[in-house]
């Protein structure tokens, strides 16, 4: 069996940058390339009632990987988002609203080996 | 085109069982086949991942088939079933691409092992993939079934499957997208990779045990 691969770096994803326009910035190459793992947020014309339950699950599964040391990083935004988080007692982590693919790579790829990778021995980057 | 639903894992693969992760973060073979084919990308959340943990063990429908896990994932599947019927009531095609061989997000192989418990040792190998669904895929079908919406045609990530081949997992999910418009139930929604493991590549998932290679 190979070692688990995992980067302990997660990314919360305007859906705008998951599912750019033609042209658009995709940030989930950029995050293929800094490896880093990608949580989508809703689509900004989901109605209340349909982006409200997902941005609870997203809050949920931020605070279990906060809980255990991974890094979150927010690019992009979504309204309703901070509210979520704050009520599983979540800050919104360090963000960007990149302007270009090699300006989210840099801040993806500038950001700190998160606790769980060094606790797991694992290098920065 | 369309939009496909796909498991939380297949977009971060940091939310997988400890020893599960087979990539850094995007399992970008999957993601690479919806990007070509134009494809809307749709994350799901991972059933597991809030409710056993980071530091769960790997585990089979039995253990993890509880009434609590099963309200979890029920709370998630109208989550998920809301979007879905969106997508559905604007004309839109979906697909939901799981994970083959997971307790709760295999679309046509699960894991089962009806012993398993206490002790977490068992022997390497143990014969756990079976045909069906995962838990969390039966109640995204009862909530879509609720909402009287067909359930979608499925692909899944072939990963923990013994027979694991990069270029059949591809083709699969191609086969899946480019089906076109239609219900899952009796068209492709017993789907198996072509030259997967059903009965000479027919499509078609073998009764019974399925070998195995990993859990979760």
């Amino acid at each position: 069996m190979k070692p688990d691969a995992r980067s302990f770096r997660i990314a919360l994803v305007a859906d705008r940058y998951v599912n750019p326009p033609p042209g658009g910035l995709d940030a989930v190459a950029a995050a293929v390339q800094a490896g880093w793992g990608v949580m989508q947020l809703p689509a900004d014309d989901y109605p209340a009632e349909v982006a409200g339950p997902l941005l609870a699950e997203v809050a949920e599964q931020a605070e279990e990987f906060t809980r255990h040391g991974y890094g979150l990083v927010l690019v992009g935004d979504r309204e309703g988002l901070a509210e979520a988080l704050a009520r599983t007692g979540v800050a919104v982590p360090d963000g960007i609203t990149p302007d270009s693919y090699v300006q989210l790579l840099a801040f993806l790829n500038g950001r700190p080996a998160p606790a769980a990778a060094r606790d797991a021995g694992r290098p920065p980057g | 085109m369309g939009v496909a639903f796909v498991a939380h894992c297949l977009l971060n693969q940091n939310s997988k069982v400890g020893d599960g992760a087979h990539c850094a973060g995007v399992y970008s073979p999957v993601v690479d086949v919806l990007r070509d084919k134009g494809w809307r990308i749709e994350q799901m959340p991972c059933p597991e991942l809030a409710f056993t943990g980071l530091n769960r063990f790997w585990a089979v429908r039995e253990q993890l088939d509880t009434a609590a896990y099963r309200r979890h994932c029920e709370r998630l599947a109208e989550a998920v079933a809301g979007v879905i019927a969106l997508r559905v009531a604007q004309g839109e095609d979906v697909v939901l691409l799981g994970v083959q061989g997971s307790p709760s997000m295999g679309v046509t192989v699960t894991s089962s092992d009806p012993l398993r418990g206490g002790r977490p040792e068992w022997p390497e190998g143990t014969a756990e993939h079976t045909s069906g669904e995962g838990i969390f895929v039966e109640e995204i079908r009862k909530a879509l079934g609720r909402r009287g919406i067909n359930f979608p045609r499925v692909a899944g990530e072939t990963h923990a499957l013994a027979d694991h081949d990069e270029a059949t997992q591809r083709a699969g999910i191609e086969s899946v997208l480019d089906h076109g418009q239609g219900p899952g139930d009796g068209v492709t929604g017993a789907f198996w990779p072509a030259g997967g493991p059903g009965p000479s590549g027919s499509g078609v998932p073998p009764a019974g045990r399925v070998p195995p290679r990993a859990s979760t």
